[in-house]
């Protein structure tokens, strides 16, 4: 079995699955460098960033709009679904971690790792392999001795798109097979950067695909991308550059007003906190439980609404302001013992279930 | 020129002056921005002179304003704002009560009462939309025809009919969040098949409490009676889009304002907190319309510039120029002066300051009329406590009201009104939730889980609900202006004889008997007092009341059938001088019980098509006879 060749139908939802973590898994690090600002400083930052997590939780919904189409279902309630941190992302050049850390340029350069711009990929879909590791995702093909990962983030949405256009030429509509009900439509999810796009059929599964794989790295390298929305990749540079693009800019020469960063005003949040840096019984360890447990309750929620109650995403948004209230409770608190270091979530989400 | 100023065509007053316009606009709030947009979009070039700084163009720039507000010990709803003497602004702190005899000169306004009024308005880019709560209802069709139907005040040369497709320019304009179904009282017609932009906002816990006990009660006014409900509030709010707008198109909402990426604002979160500004900017305010006019790139943007004078040709009456005063420092009086030329002028700077522009001039209008019928709406506050908890302080201001009282026979004695249910406990009249704090702690020594329970207790279970009354208009309710007081730049300040008629107190009289019926039903405790030492403080026969305004002003230069009984014609232009329009609230001759934003909006949509007509007229290729003399 392999992941990169997808022959049927249940290799099709097994890859939109992986995507679904994929999409969720750049989050726990974008919100965790995200609220280790301190509140009221690094407007830019904090602005620049949240559009990036509102763009990732998008991703996340069009994910879960293609699985559902092709009559999938969609869960992020499995062990293992959150990975643990430092976690590898699948991207093929060059191999690096991405953990939880504080907002700092250490993180903005891991971002610009994972959204770095694709080279112009060939008509194939390639793949690398490297070491096999415990925080892995399971967009990777899995050998005894190591992993097959695609290339890069835009050659594994290739590889979903081709089998789609690949099975509807065999199957026609029968593909989309799924409830149109379970869609998630712009009356339950928005977000500044791009439309959620429901998806029936192939041309809106295209469609879906599409905005995905361009949002994130920017198409060929382009800035902005074909609705004008500036790339991750970009957004994220403006604050290395200290200034942001507009229209008709060279990458790496941004004409816009400066952006300015303090990096000096956030939460010192001890890398990669784990629940075992909490003293049992402590308030920290208290609050990291509670927080791990309410994430959990989340992404069930976020699962629901995946599996055909939509309107709960509404109430999901309001569960986005708990989790930014639980994680300044953390990041506030000293840990004892550190030397200063301050507490973090952990993300260790609770999950029963294997997939 | 600085960055900011490039990327918001920002142009000094050296290269306005020297340059040629097809419109000059004086005011960047939501008539001047509406203007700006409906023209350069039709290919004419615009100067937007702004009185205020060009500031706000980015979402730092916007929470600077909300963390002004924060930090401020006054939240009065020009808070956000940075002062400045050269563009002062009316506060509500500022109104004292009056003493007979002498005028009160201590706050922007002079005020010579009888009726002390403590509205404001915002002199900062985007206008007093960058205060307002967002209220979207439409006028009636009674409102338009108040005359002919009641026997006073005074018909508009226009009907709802003929404004309908304008208001639907508007409500997309400012993005509406409504449903129709719940605005069908009064006579309003929206057309077959119309829905607003995006669905309501949904109702709070606290209105769907009250319309539990509520709706179905009946109030009788002169032998009609009348049913009540408690309906949706239509407002300039993100909501859920409606996939049926447009013929099943749907809708797309605007969100933050800022020259750089800005993804936010998309959705009301909630924040109680509308006025005077939304922390997300899911309100709607002017800049996001001033930006698809600076988009076009045919619209100059001539900020700390104040209008100080129009000039007139003697001869044809036409606007020549006009004069502003531009200044650097908003606290230092240095300024130069200049004069801005185009074809065609618009003072879009609000009812009191366009008033008093004019009158500043010497331009006081053929029909004596100019800066004369100020209206506002009279507001009557009324607060209790709920029998249980109702989830007080949560969701945006208001988000549902009683609309049943807002026409009927009734009108040819007593002033119309509508109800309004506030989410955000006592807040407007008693600074609640921090008076409340104050008591709890000082006089009631409570502290700890004492002071929180107690703090639940009485801010989740408070209901404020308001009575904006119809103000009819009277000509000795007035702007004026007087060479005695002037501001820093000495520009006359505007100089308010207001007072209040008794068709708006009976109006009032009935909306407080009204309210002990209302509390009575809901078991609701009244706490409304009106301390004798407040400003607005009046009584009528033998009951005391507080009246606030509306912030609605309105009224100054209204529009009519001829140059006699009006200052502008249906269209907001001038009759005296040809090529300039007065826009806003000051062209409407009656207000009837709607905020005021959506029908200057519509009127303006309307006078933008005018405009354009003149311009494409005065354009038009001469025909050359073969004699070569032009026909």
């Amino acid at each position: 079995m392999s992941l990169h060749r997808i022959t049927d139908i249940d290799e099709l939802h097994r890859h939109l699955h992986a995507a679904l973590q994929l999409e969720h898994a750049t989050i726990p690090p974008y919100l965790t460098a995200l609220y280790s600002i301190r509140p009221g400083t690094n407007t830019e930052a904090y602005h620049i960033i949240r559009a990036v997590v509102v763009e990732e939780m998008l991703h996340l919904t069009l994910a879960a709009n293609i699985l559902n189409a092709v009559g999938g279902n969609p869960d992020l309630t499995y062990r293992g679904f959150v990975p643990e941190y430092p976690a590898f992302l699948p991207d093929g050049e060059t191999d690096f971690q991405v953990g939880l850390q504080r907002f700092s340029r250490d993180a903005i350069e891991t971002f610009l790792r994972i959204e770095r711009p694709a080279e112009a990929a060939g008509e194939g879909v390639r793949t690398v392999r490297r070491a096999k590791s415990a925080g892995a995702l399971r967009a990777a093909r899995v050998h005894d001795d190591s992993e097959e990962h695609f290339y890069s983030i835009g050659e594994f949405y290739q590889a979903i798109e081709q089998a789609l256009v690949g099975f509807h030429k065999k199957q026609g509509a029968a593909l989309f097979s799924g409830d149109p009900a379970r869609q998630v439509t712009p009356a339950y999810y928005y977000s500044g950067g791009g439309e959620i796009i429901a998806v029936t059929d192939l041309g809106s599964a295209k469609a879906a695909i599409r905005l995905i794989s361009e949002q994130g790295e920017g198409l060929g390298g382009g800035i902005f991308d074909y609705e004008d929305e500036i790339s991750h990749y970009y957004r994220f540079e403006q604050l290395v550059l200290g200034r942001y693009y507009q229209e008709g800019d060279e990458a790496g020469k941004p004409s816009g007003l400066p952006v300015d960063v303090e990096w000096d005003a956030v939460f010192p949040i001890k890398p990669d906190a784990r629940l075992a840096d909490y003293p049992e019984g402590s308030e920290l360890h208290a609050g990291a439980v509670a927080f791990n447990r309410y994430y959990a309750e989340f992404l069930s929620l976020l699962t629901r609404a995946f599996q055909g109650e939509p309107g709960l995403l509404i109430e999901a948004v309001g569960g986005m302001f708990r989790i930014k209230e639980m994680s300044y409770q953390l990041m506030r608190q000293p840990i004892d013992g550190t030397g200063g270091l301050h507490a973090a979530p952990t993300f260790e989400i609770p999950a029963p279930k294997e997939r | 020129m600085s960055d900011a100023s490039r990327a918001t065509s920002q142009i000094s007053p050296e290269a306005a002056s020297a340059a040629e316009y097809d419109v000059v606009i004086v005011g960047s709030g939501v008539a001047g921005s509406i203007l700006a947009k409906e023209l350069s979009q039709s290919g004419f070039r615009v100067l937007v002179m702004e009185a205020g700084s060009g500031r706000d163009i980015t979402v730092r720039d916007y929470e600077k304003n909300l963390e002004r507000f924060y930090s401020e010990v006054s939240k009065d709803n020009n808070a956000p704002y940075p002062k400045s003497r050269n563009a002062p602004m009316p506060r509500s702190y500022e109104t004292q009560k009056l003493r007979p005899g002498a005028p009160e000169t201590s706050g922007y306004f002079v005020q010579n009462g009888p009726w002390e009024i403590d509205s404001t308005y915002t002199r900062v880019l985007g206008g007093t939309t960058r205060h307002w709560e967002g209220k979207a209802l439409r006028m009636l069709p009674d409102d338009f025809s108040l005359r002919t139907r009641f026997g006073h005040g005074l018909d508009w040369p226009l009907a709802y009919e003929d404004l309908n497709p304008y208001y639907r320019k508007a409500e997309l304009e400012l993005g509406v969040s409504g449903d129709v179904e719940d605005q069908m009282y009064g006579g309003l017609d929206f057309g077959p098949g119309y829905v607003y932009p995006m669905h309501r906002m949904p109702p709070s816990y606290l209105d769907q409490m009250i319309a539990k006990d509520l709706d179905g009660t009946e109030a009788t006014l002169d032998d009609e009676t009348f049913t009540l409900r408690v309906r949706s509030t239509p407002q300039a709010r993100n909501g859920i889009p409606n996939p049926a707008y447009d013929d099943g198109k749907g809708h797309r909402p605007t969100g933050a304002v800022s020259i750089h990426q800005a993804e936010m604002g998309e959705r009301c979160q909630g924040n109680t907190n509308c006025v005077p500004i939304c922390p997300v900017q899911a309100k709607y305010d002017a800049r996001r319309t001033l930006f698809r006019a600076l988009e076009t790139g045919r619209v100059d943007l001539l900020p700390q510039a104040v209008a100080s004078k129009v000039h007139v040709d003697a001869g044809s009456g036409r606007v020549t120029a006009i004069e502003y005063k531009s200044y650097r420092d908003a606290d230092s009086p240095e300024h130069t002066t200049g004069r801005v030329r185009g074809k065609v002028f618009v003072l879009a700077a609000n009812a009191v300051e366009n008033a008093r522009l004019m009158l500043a001039s010497s331009l006081h209008g053929s029909s004596g009329l100019m800066g004369r019928n100020l209206m506002d709406h009279a507001y009557l506050l009324t607060w209790a406590l709920m029998p249980e908890v109702a989830g007080s302080f949560r969701g945006p201001l208001c988000t549902s009201g009683i609309e049943d009282l807002r026409t009927g026979a009734f009108r040819r004695r007593q002033a119309a009104f509508r109800v309004g249910i506030h989410n955000d406990g006592w807040g407007w009249a008693t600074a609640s939730p921090y008076t409340d704090l104050d008591t709890i702690i000082d006089r009631q020594n409570k502290f700890g889980a004492e002071l929180r329970r107690e703090l639940v207790s009485r801010l989740s279970r408070q209901v404020l609900i308001d009575y904006m009354v119809e103000m009819l208009p009277d000509e000795s309710n007035r702007v004026t202006v007087d060479p005695q007081y002037v501001d820093q730049l000495g520009n006359p300040r505007p100089v308010i004889s207001f007072g209040i008629r008794d068709y708006t107190l009976e109006g009032i009289a009935f909306g407080r008997r009204l309210s002990r019926r209302i509390y009575q039903r809901l078991g609701a405790e009244d706490y409304t007092s009106y301390d004798p030492a407040a400003v607005g403080y009046m009584s009528y026969q033998g009951e005391a009341y507080v009246i606030r305004g509306g912030n609605h002003w309105a009224g100054t230069h209204l529009m009519g059938t001829s140059a006699k009984n009006s200052v502008v014609d249906s269209r907001q232009r001038s009759w005296d001088h040809e090529n300039l329009y007065l826009a806003g609230a000051g062209s409407m001759p009656s207000i009837g019980t709607a905020n005021t934003t959506l029908t200057l909006s519509a009127l303006c949509f309307q006078t933008a098509e005018q405009i354009a007509t003149d311009l494409r007229a005065a354009s038009a290729p001469i025909k050359v006879r073969k004699s070569g003399s032009a026909a």
